[in-house]
């Protein structure tokens, strides 16, 4: 078993997990597949160093895996033949039990991811709608479509319970595709209004490109603080292949030229966009890294995943020594163009540029060093605070009323 | 719900962002500096303590208005606090110079612009002018200076420009004229912004800094000017300034379009939507015609402000209007501005810190009346392209009846001396809210109108002082 934190992240997230038949049936300890539909039934473990990984249990492909999970009195250990290692488990945490005011389980709202809680309150993809879904996710099955958007007094009641239990630092709302001018800001913006009236958090958002940059102004100048537009994929006969919405909906350049604009706008490193390692040859992915390192945007890698209901359910899985390269010359680009890499982090479904230090950086404690500080809760409320001070310094109201003109 | 264009984020260096914020609270702590610092070196010996603690709101209130540290109204509140406060005016004074003559008239003035607006009136003559000009590029540009120069003879200059920058947005992208670069867009935007500027000296009711230059004159002289008067002085100006901005217009911003069939059909069909005049456009036209019959008229025995705020009543009485209709329209926060520059501006001369003032400045540069009046004309152009006109008249007016007084200068000619000049803004955004929205089309930008404006500057100077001089005795005011 490797003793870099990172490979292990890597090889956990490619191969899985055995998981002991004693574990099987405890649902405390797993995920089950709610709101992120590309991320199946998996665990949800903290390993050395602090770093976090998603590791999926149910897959087929997850009973060639070299690893075990055991339970010796209440600790937990990763065990890959005579080696093992402790390891933490973050269990489902006690608000998936509760229900909003309407009534909705939370389960069904929120997903804790991390310290993140991810959400996508609207009613289902315009992609999968119109039949050009991503061939690799398996949102409309996995019951993110429903009749009507999650209303937003529901999401405000799932944070809060989150927020009391301690599950989460921040907010990460995510919708696929919407058929606007504006790609789901405006659907967006009430959600992103309540949480930031009612909850000293950061928020992050995904969606797709809007067809014009003044949105992506707008979203920053509503409260957000972190946003991606998410491309998958660089190779652009893969993606078309694979994401033909992206690409006859949106169009491949947009994403890019939207990414730089937003780069502009909000603070160093908290744009990002993700590509999935294992669809393309790593070539391409590393092309793409430097394509989104360019222009200021920090690349998330994520890996693939074959799940049950999609077209890709049959794709091979990428080999852990393949394609660990693209993961150090991301770390190494980020370095070089001075992107901040505290803010998007510690995510258990991809690896940030801050875990991928592990890749490049033989005493990784350095590049890492103010990773700690961020994750305090002194660092966390300097954030929040900076983030804020930022947005009043940038954001400014147009009044074209000719009262406030200087008469 | 906001628009997306109702924010902008500002993407400068975040230092640069960092010390514009602080720069209010540096500037106001300035102003209170230089306040104290004029309080703390003790009265000279040829004014008196009232007149040199006058000296110092005025130096405070003249910081705060140059550099918009607060909005312009709130200094005006500060100056009227701090003219009790400091024992130059007693409170009642300083609140009852609030009640000037010529604030209610600008109250009056605003309301019959709100109702022209509200109740159509205004886009309807705009339309109906563009409408019998439009058929051509040049006769369209025409139709757009002209049109903002006769309207701006009736209500506020900012108001005719207010109403027509939309349909102008219209009718350039019914012409799909690039922003950048097309120049016949510019000279629209231009057409607009100097058309509204050079009509609204014509008359009192062009701009609020003539009746506040009134009202100034009336508190500390007694004196004042009749609607007629004001316009018989400086329609001539009107005139002759349309023509040359024409020249420069043409001379600089040549016309490369050649068919505005576009634009001409997007004017009529704006007219077809609006149909026939309404009742409650007959009825404010009316009442505006009669107004402005009696302000020609019965100015002189009945008093403006009295014509004016008469004119609102009647179209409340008549239902032409509701208070909501206009409560809006009406600019409150300049009216508590004129308030404040009145007394601020009658206590510098009853404390004797006008006269001393103007001593050390203007009278002591000046040789004699000639030189007087070049001087006070350059300064009030000159500080209205900086601030806001109505900024410039409250700094200078005081000063200017002052230093009328040493060189024998009648000094009913300072109010339009200072009042005229301080309307002309023909190159910076912030000169006045109209060149500020010709901005704000993106087809402009300052490199465009520095030689233009300048030009068109020198100009107005020239024809200003001649008319001065061999004009204006004619029909009694001179120096
Ligand atoms: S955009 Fe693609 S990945 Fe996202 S929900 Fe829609 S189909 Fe799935």
């Amino acid at each position: 078993m490797s003793p870099n934190p990172g490979f292990l992240k890597l090889d956990l997230a490619i191969r899985g997990i055995v998981v002991d038949d004693s574990l099987r049936g405890r649902n405390d300890l797993f995920h089950a597949p709610t709101v992120r539909g590309p991320v199946a039934r998996s665990v949800e473990l903290v390993l050395p160093g602090e770093v976090l990984v998603s590791a999926p249990v149910d897959e087929a492909f997850t009973t060639d895996s070299p690893y075990s999970l055991l339970q010796e009195a209440d600790r937990f250990y990763l065990q890959a033949g005579d080696e093992r290692a402790e390891v933490q488990i973050v269990g489902a945490p006690g608000y998936y039990a509760k229900k909003t005011r309407s009534g909705l389980p939370m389960w069904r709202i929120g997903s804790s991811y991390g310290p993140y809680l991810a959400i996508n309150p609207a009613s289902r993809c315009a992609f999968s709608a119109k039949g050009s879904q991503c061939q690799f996710c398996d949102a409309s099955t996995q019951g993110v479509d429903r009749d009507e958007p999650i209303p937003v007094e529901d999401v405000v009641d799932t944070v809060r319970a989150a927020f009391a239990e301690g599950a989460i630092d921040f907010v990460y709302l995510h919708i696929g595709y919407v058929d606007s001018e504006d790609s789901g800001v405006r659907f967006l913006e009430p959600y992103v209004r309540a949480i930031k009236r009612h909850f000293d958090t950061l928020v992050a958002v995904q969606l797709q490109p809007p067809r014009d940059n003044r949105w992506i102004d707008y979203i920053y100048a509503i409260g957000v603080d972190a946003l991606s537009y998410s491309i998958q994929i660089h190779d652009e006969e893969i993606l078309k292949s694979l994401c033909v919405g992206r690409v006859e909906q949106v169009g491949r350049q947009r994403y890019y030229d939207a990414l730089a604009h937003a780069a502009q706008i909000f603070p160093n490193g908290t744009v990002w966009s993700d590509l999935i390692v294992g669809l393309e040859p790593t070539e391409s992915t590393i092309a793409g890294v430097d394509s989104l390192v360019d222009m200021g945007v920090l690349p998330v890698l994520s890996v693939f995943r074959p799940l049950g209901d999609t077209d890709l359910r049959d794709h091979p899985m990428p080999d852990t020594a393949e394609v660990a390269p693209v993961f150090a010359h991301m770390f190494e680009r980020v370095r070089e163009a001075g992107i901040n890499i505290n803010w998007v982090r510690d995510l258990s479904f991809a690896v940030t540029p801050f875990e991928a230090r592990y890749f490049s950086d033989p005493d990784a404690a350095v590049s890492g060093a103010l990773g700690p500080l961020y994750r305090s809760r002194l660092g966390n409320l300097a954030v929040r605070n900076l983030s804020r001070l930022r947005r009043r310094l940038r954001v400014r109201q147009v009044n074209d009323s000719f009262g406030s003109s200087n008469l | 719900m906001a628009q997306p264009s109702s924010f902008v984020v500002d993407t400068r260096p975040i230092w640069i962002l960092l010390l514009q914020s602080v720069r209010q609270p540096l500037l106001l702590a300035t102003g209170a500096a230089i306040y104290f610092a004029v309080r703390s070196v003790g009265p000279p010996v040829d004014l008196d303590p009232a007149g040199h603690r006058a000296l110092a709101v005025f130096a405070l209130c003249v910081f705060y208005w140059v550099f918009d540290v607060l909005p312009l109204m709130i200094t005006s509140i500060l100056a009227i606090i701090l003219l009790p406060l400091t024992g130059v005016l007693p409170a009642k004074e300083a609140y009852a110079l609030f009640g000037s003559e010529a604030v209610f008239f600008i109250l009056g003035a605003f309301i019959l612009a709100a109702a022209m607006m509200k109740s159509g009136l205004s886009a309807r003559l705009a339309l109906m002018i563009l409408s019998r000009f439009g058929h051509e590029p040049i006769s369209l540009l025409r139709g757009i200076f002209v049109l903002n120069a006769t309207m701006s003879f009736f209500m506020s200059e900012h108001a005719v420009a207010a109403m027509t920058f939309p349909i102008l947005v219209e009718l350039i992208a019914a012409l799909h004229l690039p922003a950048s670069r097309d120049s016949y867009g510019r000279a629209l935007f231009l057409a607009m912004a100097w058309g509204s500027t050079i009509g609204g000296v014509a008359t009192l009711l062009g701009g609020a800094r003539a009746p506040l230059a009134l009202g100034i004159l009336r508190e500390v002289t007694g004196d004042s000017y009749s609607f007629t008067e004001w316009a018989a002085l400086n329609v001539p100006l009107t005139l002759s300034l349309s023509v040359a901005a024409w020249i420069v217009l043409r001379t600089f911003f040549p016309i490369g379009v050649l068919d505005v069939s576009k634009a001409e059909q997007a004017v009529e069909e704006r007219l077809m939507k609006i149909g026939r005049m309404t009742l409650q456009e007959r009825l404010v036209a009316g009442v505006m015609i009669a107004t402005i019959a009696c302000w020609i008229v019965l100015g002189e025995s009945f008093g403006l402000a009295n014509i004016a705020l008469a004119a609102v009543v009647v179209l409340f009485a008549i239902g032409a209007v509701q208070w909501r209709d206009v409560e809006g329209y009406v600019n409150w926060g300049l009216i508590l501005m004129y308030g404040g520059a009145i007394s601020l501006g009658s206590a510098l001369h009853k404390s004797g810190a006008a006269t001393w003032l103007a001593d050390q400045t203007i009278a002591s540069w000046a040789s004699g009346p000639v030189t007087v009046i070049l001087l006070i004309t350059a300064s009030a152009v000159l500080l209205t392209e900086m601030m806001s006109n109505s900024a410039a008249v409250a700094i200078l007016m005081p000063l200017s009846i002052a230093v009328a007084g040493q060189f024998d200068i009648d000094p009913r000619l300072m109010a339009p001396l200072v009042a005229v000049p301080a309307g002309l803004s023909f190159i910076l955004p912030i000169g006045t809210p109209a060149n500020a929205m010709a901005y704000s089309s993106g087809y402009l930008k300052v490199s465009h109108l520095i030689i233009p404006g300048l030009i068109l500057h020198l100009t107005a100077l020239v024809i200003f002082n001649l008319l001065v001089w061999f004009y204006w005795p004619l029909l009694g005011v001179a120096s």
